[in-house]
């Protein structure tokens, strides 16, 4: 099942108690992203564009405002339940891929599944496709110091959608990568989309990865300017 | 001054600011050296402290004197005082003196007598007056007046007040504290009499007034011959002896008055003080376990900044500190820390040795001499020396990560996520670098004692210890690969990351995980030598201890030199028809060696019947036993044989009365009565040795079906008003022995438990330390959907793999060590042989208790990792 997100009214704020010491994130952003839709977030470093990933992936609390995800304000869900929504309906692709450093690629991947308690008969099967299909099927033993960074990529992106979230959220899944390279991840993100059509978000600085999107959005200075921009 | 500049500056980033900074780390780093320092102040004070009365009262009592004259075997004969005449024109001045310990009557407090001549004394020993009874013509006993002297001398005719037969002057405060006063009487019981005196003086607090805390009576020599049954006979003489006269007193001493010696005053505070010494090296080596543990707090602590700063490191060589600055930097750190937790632990010691003289005074009263503990005086010898330890031992437990940081190359130190987990070859190196010292250790262990101080047996427990420390990384590698199916199997996910996680920190857990090996390990050395040592001495009484009941002059059981019985109580025993036999003691302390030890005589004849003395050589109790009646020979303790390398058939030359006597060794047997050793002979040979029929126990045994409490109640009433009986039952005495046992060894748990808690800070520390360390990860953890209650689970199992792993090497190592302290340390220090016997449920509680407050101690940092804010920490690294 794939579902819409909108933000309405949002602002986040980081920083201490006083508000000289505080940094406005974000302010007054509304964006609303339909059911399915692959939208890209550009904008200059420091724009609020990872922010905006963090507060549509639960990994953060706005400040103030709405953030729904099909009917649900998650901004108003507890820790447990935010827990819950982070390990069933989302999937997080970062620029320095974030493996463990400790678990194997095969242990990488099935890592959402395991959190979910799924049976390791299941957890094997659905991992093995899942290896098959980013092609590292012969790396599954390896631990991720033993990789390249397009396959360490590659197992991230494994990880994101082994569980099948309804959201995937990429933040600059190519910035640490070389072109070629970051074309085979970006190839492999858009026939995920292709395969079970969940909501992606994707932030990047670049026009190439852009166009692998929807359409985009452009994020200045903690705000959403541009409201829609087909490709 | 340039260079002094940019080291500041360089210190301030790197080590002052986060030092400030990282207040939990901080603390607990300072508060784990606090609390090492301060148990080695503590126990340094209340050693000191405990014996400062004892040596006080030694230097108050000796006055001028400068030298004395003593026998060995403890009396003089009073016509010394004859043979020292010819030292007159030469300047020398004597005094002679009776020092003898009583008690009074009803209270049952103990008191000094000094019995002197009081015109020749005065010349020794300053006496001022507070107060004197002056006589009443016609009413010499009642019609007492009182003078206040106004701390001047009384005049004659008062003063020969103090030389009637009766009269006894007591310090001022003793009087005070017990409602005496001028006029009014006292009894005393010395050596088995008892005798009644009339206070006809009180002496201001000062001088001699002083020694004892007080409790000292004053009388004339000839008042106390008489009383106590003592004619013609001395404890010592004092002496003032000019600088050019002391060779000339010293031959004529010598050739004109047989055993006796002349020595220093100070000589017997040397005597009791060597006599201790195995007992007080001990326990500082014990308190130092809490400082070993310390050290690997602050080697983690200082590791754990280079590793949690190394960027900052990387940027400060780029910019051009040279590796230099940066060793100096990281060594200061660990001055800082050092200093800071010096300062705390002299402030903790100080309290906390108040806590511990009470437990060491009971001790030492209860097995080496009676001694009031006087008050705790910090020295700046003693401050000096915690400074100077603490400091020291942190700088020292520096140095190898600060030299590890001055030797990795920027960018080594610059790159992101560098791997902290240890190569296999360096775990490998560490592990064999374990195995040389394990041989090194059992090496030493095979070296013998250098100056009766088991020098060899430390050096075998440090060099175990180091290699339980050095092999501690191989042993985690090894567990949590085992460990890793079992805990993904029982606790899926978080089970399986909090195994691969330690091999993954590998650096910082060894070395947290080695400081509590280290502590358990001990606990466990201790748990084991104790609890063996304890069943020996459980066995040992019960083989001992047979007679029905057990007589005494005195209410408790310890030593109680004033209070004997006279002979003439055997007559009235043996009217007691309800006693079958009995077998008197008289145990009296002599020189031996310039060594204080127990000699005493007993009933052989009986003995070889009813006794059971566990016998080291022959076998055979009642050959040796026999030997000793035909031959006048003794049966010595297995600690005077070890001490002083003594063996059946050899001969033993004793100080006795009037000169010295050869007795032959016809046996040796096992004694835990008293490390300083013991000859037994039989009681007609210590009669003739010391002209000394007095009793101080008489062992009962009653006739068959004769009830003991009924037996004791008869006893005590048919004797106790005339001879002052107190009877125990040997059930008493086994409970009394077992008491005295684990009184002694209370301070060695309390050490113990200190240790174990700073151990256990360090695991916090290190925890929490890498908690902060891995907030990136666990962040991305709880991004991709852990809840706080796994990753607070993740910690706690880390915790627990932490902890296995320090237990079973504590225990391993533990067993090893307590094997050591029997065998090597234990033997050469005070003479015991100790039944390997280890207290298998104590040493289970021990460990389980230990193991709950390790995992206990990861509750801090698994709230910590729980609490994390994901976003903050993702953007952190």
């Amino acid at each position: 099942m794939t579902l819409p997100i909108r933000l309405d009214h949002v602002e986040h704020e980081y920083g201490g108690t006083e508000e000289s010491s505080t940094v406005r994130a974000l302010s007054n952003v509304e964006l609303s992203i339909g059911a399915g839709d692959f939208v890209i977030l550009m904008g200059p470093s420091g724009s609020g564009k990872s922010t905006l990933l963090n507060l549509i992936g639960a990994v953060d609390r706005p400040t103030s405002g709405r953030i729904l995800i099909g009917e649900t304000d998650i901004a108003k869900l507890s820790e447990d339940e935010l827990t819950l929504f982070r390990r069933t309906s989302v999937g997080f692709i970062f620029q320095f891929f974030n493996l463990v450093p400790t678990l194997t690629v095969r242990e990488n991947v099935g890592f959402p599944l395991s959190l979910a308690g799924t049976r390791r008969k299941e957890l094997a099967e659905r991992t093995g496709e899942v290896l098959d299909g980013i092609g590292l099927q012969h790396r599954a033993s390896h631990y991720p110091n033993q990789l390249s960074g397009g396959e360490m990529q590659r197992v991230a992106i494994g990880r994101a959608i082994i569980h099948r979230p309804s959201i995937l959220l990429a933040d600059e899944p190519t910035g640490n990568l070389d072109s070629r390279t970051g074309e085979t991840v970006l190839e492999l993100i858009r026939s995920v989309h292709q395969s079970y059509g969940p909501t992606i978000v994707m932030a990047t600085h670049s026009e190439r990865a852009a166009s692998y999107g929807d359409y985009v959005r452009q994020v200045v200075d903690g705000r959403v300017i541009d409201e829609g921009r087909p490709l | 001054m340039k260079t002094l500049r940019a080291f500041f500056a360089l210190c301030l980033g790197l080590v002052f600011r986060p030092i400030l900074r990282e207040k939990t780390r901080t603390t607990l780093t300072i508060l784990g050296i606090a609390v090492g320092v301060s148990v080695l102040v503590a126990i340094q004070l209340s050693n000191t402290s405990a014996l400062r009365a004892f040596s006080e009262s030694v230097d108050a009592v000796a006055g001028r004197a400068n030298f004395i004259l003593v026998s060995d075997a403890g009396m003089l004969e009073e016509s010394s005082l004859t043979a020292l005449q010819p030292l007159w024109p030469l300047g020398v001045r004597f005094a002679p003196v009776l020092d003898l310990e009583g008690v009074v009557e009803k209270s049952q407090r103990p008191i000094r007598v000094l019995a002197v001549d009081l015109f020749s004394d005065l010349h020794f020993r300053d006496y001022r007056y507070a107060s004197i009874a002056t006589a009443q013509s016609g009413e010499r006993t009642t019609g007492l007046e009182t003078l206040a002297m106004d701390g001047n001398q009384p005049s004659v005719a008062s003063f020969l007040e103090l030389f009637r037969r009766d009269s006894i002057v007591l310090p001022s405060t003793y009087a005070d504290e017990n409602g005496l006063e001028v006029g009014n009487g006292i009894v005393l019981e010395v050596l088995g009499r008892r005798q009644k005196f009339v206070i006809r003086g009180l002496l201001r607090a000062e001088g001699p007034a002083t020694a004892f805390d007080g409790s000292l009576a004053i009388m004339d020599i000839a008042t106390a011959q008489a009383a106590f049954g003592l004619h013609g006979r001395l404890s010592r003489v004092d002496l003032m002896v000019p600088d050019n006269a002391v060779e000339r007193t010293r031959s004529l001493t010598t050739e004109a008055i047989e055993g006796a010696v002349l020595e220093r005053p100070s000589r017997r505070n040397e005597r009791v003080g060597r006599m201790l010494r195995a007992f007080r090296i001990n326990l500082f080596a014990l308190a130092g376990v809490a400082l070993l543990v310390g050290i690997f707090l602050v080697y983690n602590t200082v590791l754990i900044s280079i590793l949690r700063r190394r960027a900052d490191v990387g940027v400060l060589k780029t910019l051009g500190a040279s590796p230099r600055q940066i060793f100096a930097a990281f060594v200061m750190e660990g001055a800082v820390f050092g200093l800071a937790g010096s300062l705390l632990g002299i402030a903790f010691g100080y309290g906390l040795a108040y806590g511990t003289l009470e437990l060491i005074g009971r001790t030492i009263n209860a097995l080496y001499v009676s001694t009031a503990p006087s008050e705790i005086v910090l020295t700046p010898i003693v401050v000096i020396m915690a400074i100077l330890l603490g400091t020291g031992v942190s700088v020292l437990s520096a140095v190898q990560p600060a030299l590890e940081a001055a030797s990795i190359r920027p960018n080594a130190l610059i790159r992101a996520g560098i791997y902290q987990g240890a190569s296999t070859r360096g775990v490998l190196r560490l592990a064999v670098a374990a195995l040389v010292l394990f041989v090194l250790g059992a090496l030493a262990t095979r070296v013998p004692a250098i100056g009766g101080l088991p020098i060899a047996g430390y050096a075998a427990v440090i060099l175990i210890v180091a290699g339980a420390a050095a092999i501690a990384p191989l042993s985690i590698l090894q567990l949590s690969r085992l460990a890793r199916p079992l805990f993904g199997r029982l606790f899926q996910l978080p089970g399986t990351l909090a195994a691969v996680s330690l091999p993954a920190s590998l650096r910082r857990v060894a070395v947290a995980a080695a400081a509590l090996s280290v502590a358990i390990a001990m606990m466990v050395a201790v748990s084991v030598m104790v609890g063996s040592f304890r069943e020996t001495v459980r066995a040992w009484v019960d083989q001992t201890v047979r007679s029905d009941l057990w007589i005494r002059p005195a209410q408790q059981l310890g030593p109680s030199p004033g209070a004997v019985f006279p002979a003439s109580i055997s007559d009235e025993l043996r009217k007691i028809e309800e006693i079958e036999m009995f077998d008197r003691i008289r145990m009296r302390e002599v020189v031996f060696r310039d060594s204080l030890i127990a000699v005493g005589g007993g009933d052989f004849a009986q003995a070889a019947q009813t006794a059971s003395m566990p016998m080291v050589r022959p076998r055979s109790q009642a050959r040796a036993i026999q030997a000793a009646i035909q031959r006048e020979g003794v049966l010595i303790s297995e600690s005077l044989s070890l001490k002083f390398d003594l063996d059946v058939d050899d001969s033993i030359e004793l100080p006795v009365q009037g000169g010295t006597q050869q007795f032959p060794i016809t046996g040796i047997y096992r004694d835990y009565s008293s490390d300083r050793g013991v000859v037994v002979m039989d009681r007609s040979s210590f009669i003739k040795a010391y002209n000394d029929d007095t009793i101080d126990t008489i062992a009962i045994f009653l006739r068959d079906g004769v009830d003991p409490s009924a037996a004791r109640t008869k006893i005590e009433l048919t004797l106790g008003a005339k001879y002052r009986v107190f009877a125990f039952t040997n059930a008493t005495i086994r409970a009394e022995v077992m008491r005295i046992f684990d009184q002694t060894f209370l301070i060695t748990w309390a050490l113990l438990v200190v240790s174990i808690v700073v151990a256990v800070l360090g695991i916090v520390n290190t925890l929490a330390a890498l908690i902060i360390e891995r907030r990136r990860e666990i962040a991305l953890l709880k991004v991709l959907g852990m809840s706080r209650r796994q990753i607070r689970g993740m910690i706690l199992l880390e915790c627990s793999l932490l902890g296995t792993v320090s237990t079973l090497l504590g225990l391993a190592c533990g067993v090893v060590l307590s094997w050591i302290l029997i065998f090597v340390i234990n033997r050469q220090s005070f003479g015991w042989t100790i039944e390997f016997a280890p207290p298998a449920g104590l040493v289970a509680v021990s460990l389980a208790m230990t193991f709950l407050a390790t995992v206990t101690a990861g509750l801090y940092p698994a709230r910590m990792a729980g609490r994390l804010v994901m976003s903050t920490a993702m953007k952190s690294e």
